[in-house]
């Protein structure tokens, strides 16, 4: 089971499926022919491939893992990627926000005015905390 | 001349070549969107491998008449559900950082606060008045989107390069695990069923109203697995719609921003908010 690859064990639980209901179709069609004895224990064998068919195909979801491990890793490196290329990008609004407060600062410098060189120098201690 | 116009005639050819460089991303965005809603409907489709393998446990009891001792070993079916849900989030988070990132508002940056101060500034003898500062304010915020629209352009060519050979193999094995495994188990569980209910309603023995209700719950039985069967084949439409979409931005990486991709992926588009319409509707 090691060898087999995820896609393969799931057609083989397609096909043990397809043999398995073939085993019903002939006692839910023969019913009546058959012997009650007869009747159960192909009931009970139908019962016991299908538990198997079943479990076939929870093996090649989890063997899933081993096909996608490589795909994984590389999107979820490209992800992380395009998350820092967008905290990057965002930042300019930053230097765009500080760029003007810088502006209104001079402003009030040139204006001469003591409230708003206060007031400016305030808010950008602000942004750049 | 005006100082007014001689700074419009300036700034008029800047303004043109800077809008010609400044490529639209939105149907990229758009396209991403589209397939984030498309690919979170796994969260409200069907059930799980777990919940399947506790049903027929718990059916397995059934056959035994027995509520005492019933304990159920899921814990592969957990894990089944477990990379399930780990190849799920990869695909999203994919599409979440593409989304981020040909998003327009992105560069749409805030510069009102930049207007008014130099409106409202006294800078001695240069007086600017309103329209020449808004003109100003344009060019600077085009400057801006010129830079970031072509760092942009050049990384999402670049992502969507990368990203598209293990965002194929992803959702080909997100399709693997849920319509050939998830679906073989709920196909096992119908024919489980069929075996256990058929004894009971050919059973002479019981009554024909007896026998009517084992047969109701038998098929009530039957068409939720049907639903589920469905659910589970219409996401699966979503996916390969999705897949098919990527592969026309992966085959058009250098011209992704012409009139024909757009189009073709506003198609897809159209086709998969379809389908994922068709899946609410279930």
């Amino acid at each position: 089971m090691a060898h087999l690859k995820s896609e393969q064990v799931k057609d083989l639980a397609d096909n043990l499926l397809r043999m398995t209901n073939g085993l019903g179709n002939y006692r839910y069609e023969n019913s009546e022919r058959l012997s009650e004895d007869e009747n159960q224990r192909i009931k009970e064998l139908h019962e016991k491939q299908l538990s198997h068919t079943t479990e076939l195909y929870t093996k090649s979801a989890v063997l899933v893992m081993d096909d996608v491990e490589t795909s994984l890793k590389q999107i979820d490196t490209i992800t992380l990627e395009t998350q820092e290329l967008y905290k990057n990008l965002t930042t300019v609004q930053t230097v765009l926000d500080r760029a003007t407060s810088v502006l209104t600062l001079a402003i009030a410098i040139i204006g001469l005015d003591p409230k708003g060189i206060t007031a400016s120098i305030k808010g950008l201690l602000a942004k750049t905390a | 001349m005006s100082s007014s116009l001689k700074i419009k005639i300036l700034l008029l050819p800047c303004i043109t070549v800077l809008l010609a460089s400044c490529v639209n991303l939105k149907h990229v965005g758009k396209f991403s969107e589209t397939s984030i809603e498309g690919i979170e409907k796994y969260e409200t489709i069907s059930p799980g491998f777990s919940k399947v393998c506790l049903q027929d446990c718990q059916q397995t009891y059934i056959r035994k008449l027995q509520i005492h001792n019933t304990d159920c070993d899921c814990s592969q079916n957990q894990k089944a559900d477990s990379i399930t849900q780990v190849i799920y989030n990869a695909t999203k988070g994919y599409f979440y950082g593409l989304s981020h990132l040909s998003q327009n508002e992105l560069t749409n940056y805030k510069t009102d606060d930049f207007t008014e101060a130099l409106a409202t500034g006294d800078f001695g003898p240069i007086t600017l008045n309103e329209a020449d500062v808004k003109a100003y304010s344009d060019v600077s915020t085009l400057v801006l989107r010129a830079f970031t629209d072509g760092f942009r352009r050049k990384k999402i060519k670049e992502y969507v390069a990368q990203a598209h050979g293990p965002l194929l193999k992803l959702l080909h094995f997100l399709e693997l695990n849920l319509t050939g495994n998830l679906k073989g188990k709920l196909e096992v569980q119908k024919s489980s069923l069929k075996n256990f209910y058929f004894d009971f309603i050919r059973d002479k023995k019981l009554s024909v109203y007896e026998r009517t209700k084992f047969a109701e719950d038998y098929f009530q039985r039957i068409t939720e697995i049907d639903k589920q069967q469905n659910e589970l084949e219409t996401f699966i439409k979503i996916l390969r719609e999705v897949a098919e979409a990527h592969t026309l931005l992966y085959n058009n990486v250098s011209n992704m921003s012409t009139e024909e991709v757009k189009k073709e992926l506003a198609g897809y588009g159209r086709q998969m908010n379809k389908t994922i319409s068709s899946l609410r509707r279930m």
